[in-house]
């Protein structure tokens, strides 16, 4: 099957060839999902998706054009080739653009990012899985005012990538996720949390552990308060600090976003930009990561890439464009969303080391302050200020969670969170591509109201 | 086309669906992004497919098929319609579908349609407006300049006798630019999104769109950060249209109420604010982004009157809330493509305008401050909390504007904000959105007038 993606996507390439292309590059994806919702606490839908389709790259005197379509039908394959030659046609020359990636002599063998158990999963086994899920959320809260949310995603997929100069690699994926999000009433206060699992193996996932730990999230967060705000430690349990470095650092790293001057961090290549204790790495090789691959979305080969050590800005992450502008290593951080879209920068695994201490025992050091268990806020990434609402929130006096909060925020410049980070945590959680333990700054503006 | 739509029907209902429709898709769209003064990125897409449901007794099941012959069409209408019956066994809830049929046509006929324009004129507006951000001072750095087309056709039938074919065409125009002075950078967007063909690129609004966001960029080196604290704030149309978006109309989609999902589930009739506050979501406003005429189950759209005076008083429906709340549909149901179902969604949203002058609101406002613009916002309509972040503002000092001010976040909880409104003006402003629920974006428009709300928390450094 994977052949017969890399053939299609060669004969793109041969059609943008004939039609004048200087350089020409096809990213054919195929996948197909399942997934089941839960609705007041019962089954209520199944949905099956099936999406295959073609994007076509092509160069011409250094001017680029891309054309995407939802099928692998030969005429609308044609269609997109043409369309995508008169983009490139009508584009402004690109005089930094230097080439598509080469071939290259050895691709990393990453390992375990396939499970035929899940591509063969029934739509009968799919749904004991959400049940599981749902009764161990109803058994944690039997006798209360409930009503749960949740679901389970299995997606198997297989992409090809081929260039004119010769790349033709293809891989295939598969992953599980599994979620539970009750909402709990009790008198006039109403709330919700959620857990989750994603792996790309079946034995990984523990529907009873997903299921309880969603009603216990929840139900602490019950009774919220506001409190008197001020200067304040910040404790980031580790989803908070996934998103909070996902968000708010990933991308500042981007070279592009460096190139073109829009990162906070751009003038601090090389420099001190985080406490001693900071180390994080790009690591796209992790056995069975959510980020893992053996090449990127350009099919340059991928690699394990050294961000920060001791606070000492390292590396930044790049493409083949990026790569060649800079005139250094490209480190194979192309990505791509399937087959609709040109290739952009993101990060692979992005993991801080680390530390020592449990959750508990970080906020056992704190006398006054708050714990970030969850933020949906990204920072401006020109400026770094980031202004983030506690989602779940919790107050912590002389060491122990008091209470959650409601309408808190935390401000502070990303700048300056990097370095305030005097305690890592040994907690490390995966959360999609980031792998992140907790840690602590030691001072951010707290408001509440 | 309609034909391919009633083979699936038939397939499903032949299988055992008691409900099933059908959406047939064909869209295209272009995207020009130049930075500073190169293409960046020109994309072309055609989506092109079906997206089908079958339903029995409380239990749905989707699937979507890119094989548009009558054998593809019947056969994915055979398989959803297995996959709702095997889903039936499970479902606790048994509700039946039910609702009013329509058949129509909608045919947009804008005065430049998208492909009577050559990609070169695309070229040329993307490159004149990158130009004139870039052209506005010296100390802007980098510009960022997008444009969007969006033409789609769609084609939507149902078991109950629906037949409906549908056309729209949205264009849009972004600005991006970073300014810098020293080692302060700051960037700005600003946009002009409508519903028509190329010449709604043509008006003033748009054709300036580089220059404002650069004027603005500009202004944004001499502000200051924030200080956190509570304020009475007001806020401007679009921030306005943020936190009727966020902080209300989300939680007013009728999906919530089976769900339980909603801190508004016993408040239908209730009242949610002061006596002068309206909120409406209208999708039958000319030329704005939000708008369409039939939603994508093909109910005929109106305007939804979500708080009348004060009272919740409608709320967000697709087929399925209307059936099972028992009220009446008001065609709210969107899908991003025919890759997703269709989910109960916002079109254009917006706080009815009142009575007060803008200078006077300032003026009366004392001390607190002014937000404007937005960088992005959300909600989780379950808890009540929302939070929004404005992309600049000014503090207002002796009832007068003063100092400007940047990346202000406002958190708050629905039930708790909007009796905090306390003073509605008369003017009145829609910004181009785009909404995402459930991993579907679609185009929405949100605004209102400039408003005030006493005694909220704004983060600041």
């Amino acid at each position: 099957m994977s052949e017969q993606l890399i053939e299609i996507a060669e004969r793109a390439v041969k059609m943008a060839e004939k039609l004048g292309a200087n350089q020409a590059e096809a990213y054919v994806g195929q996948s197909s999902s399942f997934v089941i919702d839960v609705e007041n606490s019962s089954i209520k839908s199944a949905e099956e998706q099936r999406d295959a389709g073609i994007g076509i790259r092509i160069i011409s005197d250094k001017k680029i054009g891309f054309a995407y379509v939802t099928t692998l039908y030969k005429d609308d394959i044609k269609e997109a080739v043409s369309r995508s030659f008169d983009l490139a046609k009508a584009s402004i020359p690109d005089p930094e653009f230097v080439s598509l990636p080469s071939v290259s002599s050895s691709y990393p063998d990453v390992k375990g990012l396939f499970d035929s158990k899940i591509k063969e999963l029934s739509s009968d086994e799919a749904a004991d899985f959400v049940i599981r899920v749902i009764d161990a959320s109803k058994e944690t809260l039997e006798g209360r005012d409930y009503a749960i949310e949740g679901g389970i995603q299995t997606a198997s997929s297989m992409s090809a990538v081929v260039n004119s100069l010769g790349v033709a690699k293809s891989a295939k994926k598969t992953s599980i996720t599994l979620y539970s999000l009750p909402i709990v009433k009790e008198g006039e206060d109403q709330t919700t949390s959620y857990e989750y699992q994603i792996s790309r193996k079946l034995s990984d996932v523990d529907p009873e552990w997903v299921g309880e730990n969603a009603a216990l999230l929840t139900l602490k967060n019950l009774g919220p308060k506001t409190i008197d705000g001020g200067e304040m430690p910040v404790v980031f349990a580790p989803l908070g600090a996934g998103a909070i470095l996902g968000r708010g650092f990933a991308g500042a790293v981007s070279a592009e976003e460096v190139q073109r001057g829009r990162s906070y961090i751009s003038d601090a290549f090389g420099d001190k930009i985080a406490s001693d204790i900071i180390n994080i790495t790009d690591d796209a090789l992790l056995h069975a990561g959510i980020g893992s691959r053996s090449f990127d979305g350009e099919g340059h080969p991928a690699q394990r890439t050294s961000i920060i050590e001791y606070g000492v800005l390292k590396n930044l992450l790049h493409n083949s464009y990026t790569a060649n502008k800079d005139d250094v290593r490209n480190t194979g951080n192309a990505s791509r969303p399937s087959y609709s879209g040109l290739p952009s920068i993101s990060t692979s695994n992005f993991v801080l080391a680390p530390g020592k201490g449990t959750l508990d025992d970080l906020v056992s050091e704190i006398d006054r302050g708050v714990l970030c268990n969850r933020t949906g806020d990204r920072p401006n990434m020109t400026t770094g200020d980031l202004s983030a609402m506690l989602l779940e929130g919790f107050y912590i006096e002389n060491g122990e969670i008091q209470h959650p909060l409601k309408n808190t925020l935390v401000g502070i410049n990303m700048r300056d969170l990097l370095q305030r980070i005097h305690r890592v945590g040994e907690d490390t959680r995966i959360t999609f591509s980031m792998v992140t333990p907790s840690f602590v700054i030691d001072n951010a503006t707290v408001t509440s109201g | 086309m309609e034909d391919l739509a009633q083979a699936a029907i038939e397939a499903a209902l032949k299988i055992g669906a008691s409900f099933a429709d059908v959406r047939i898709e064909n869209t295209t769209t272009i995207i020009i992004e130049i930075n500073d003064g190169i293409t960046k990125q020109s994309i072309a897409s055609r989506m092109k497919g079906a997206g089908i449901r079958a339903f029995i007794d409380g239990a749905w099941a989707f699937a979507q098929t890119t094989d548009l012959t009558s054998k593809g069409m019947r056969s994915t209408g055979q398989s959803v319609a297995k996959l709702a019956l095997a889903t039936h066994e499970r479902v606790e809830e048994n509700f039946q579908m039910d609702g009013p049929t329509f058949e129509g046509k909608f045919k947009m006929s804008p005065k430049k349609s998208f492909d009577s324009v050559s990609i070169e004129d695309k070229m040329n507006l993307v490159m004149m407006i990158d130009d004139q951000a870039r052209d506005f001072d010296k100390r802007i750095v980098s510009t960022r300049s997008i444009y969007g087309e969006l033409w789609s056709e769609l084609i939507i039938a149902n078991s109950l006798g629906t037949n409906v074919s549908i056309q729209n065409s949205v264009p849009r125009i972004i600005s991006v630019p970073t300014a810098k002075e020293g080692s302060n950078r700051q960037r700005m967007q600003k946009s002009v999104g409508l519903r028509g063909g190329f010449e709604e690129m043509e008006t003033d609004d748009a054709q300036n769109i580089g220059t404002t966001a650069a004027k603005l960029a500009i202004d944004l080196l001499s502000s200051e950060v924030a200080k956190g604290g509570i304020y009475d704030v007001v806020m401007d149309p679009i921030l306005n249209g943020v936190l009727t978006h966020e902080a209300f109309g989300h939680a007013a989609e009728a999906d919530n109420w089976p769900a339980h999902s909603t801190v508004l589930e016993d408040k239908i009739g209730e009242c949610v604010g002061p006596d002068f506050l309206s909120i409406s979501d209208d999708p039958l406003l000319p030329g704005k982004r939000g708008s369409y005429e039939y939603d994508w189950e093909g109910t005929k759209s109106r305007k939804r009157e979500l708080v009348r005076d004060g009272i919740l008083n409608e709320l967000l429906h697709s087929l399925e809330t209307s059936s099972r709340l028992d009220m009446e549909p008001n065609g709210s149901a969107r899908s991003q493509s025919f890759m997703h179902p269709p989910l109960p969604r916002m079109s254009n949203t917006f706080m009815e305008p009142k009575d007060w002058q803008f200078d006077e609101l300032i003026e009366d406002t004392k001390s607190g401050i002014l937000l404007c613009s937005f960088n992005y916002g959300y909600t989780q309509p379950a808890k009540g909390q929302f939070m929004f972040q404005a992309s600049h503002g000014y503090l207002i000092e002796n009832g007068e504007k003063g100092q400007m001010v940047r990346d202000v976040s406002l958190a708050g909880n629905i039930l708790e904000v909007l009796p905090k409104i306390d003073a509605i003006g008369k003017d009145f402003e829609l910004d181009a959105g785009t909404c995402g629920k459930g991993g579907q974006s679609i185009p929405t428009m949100t605004g209102g007038p400039h408003a005030r709300i006493r005694g909220v928390p704004v983060g600041g450094m």
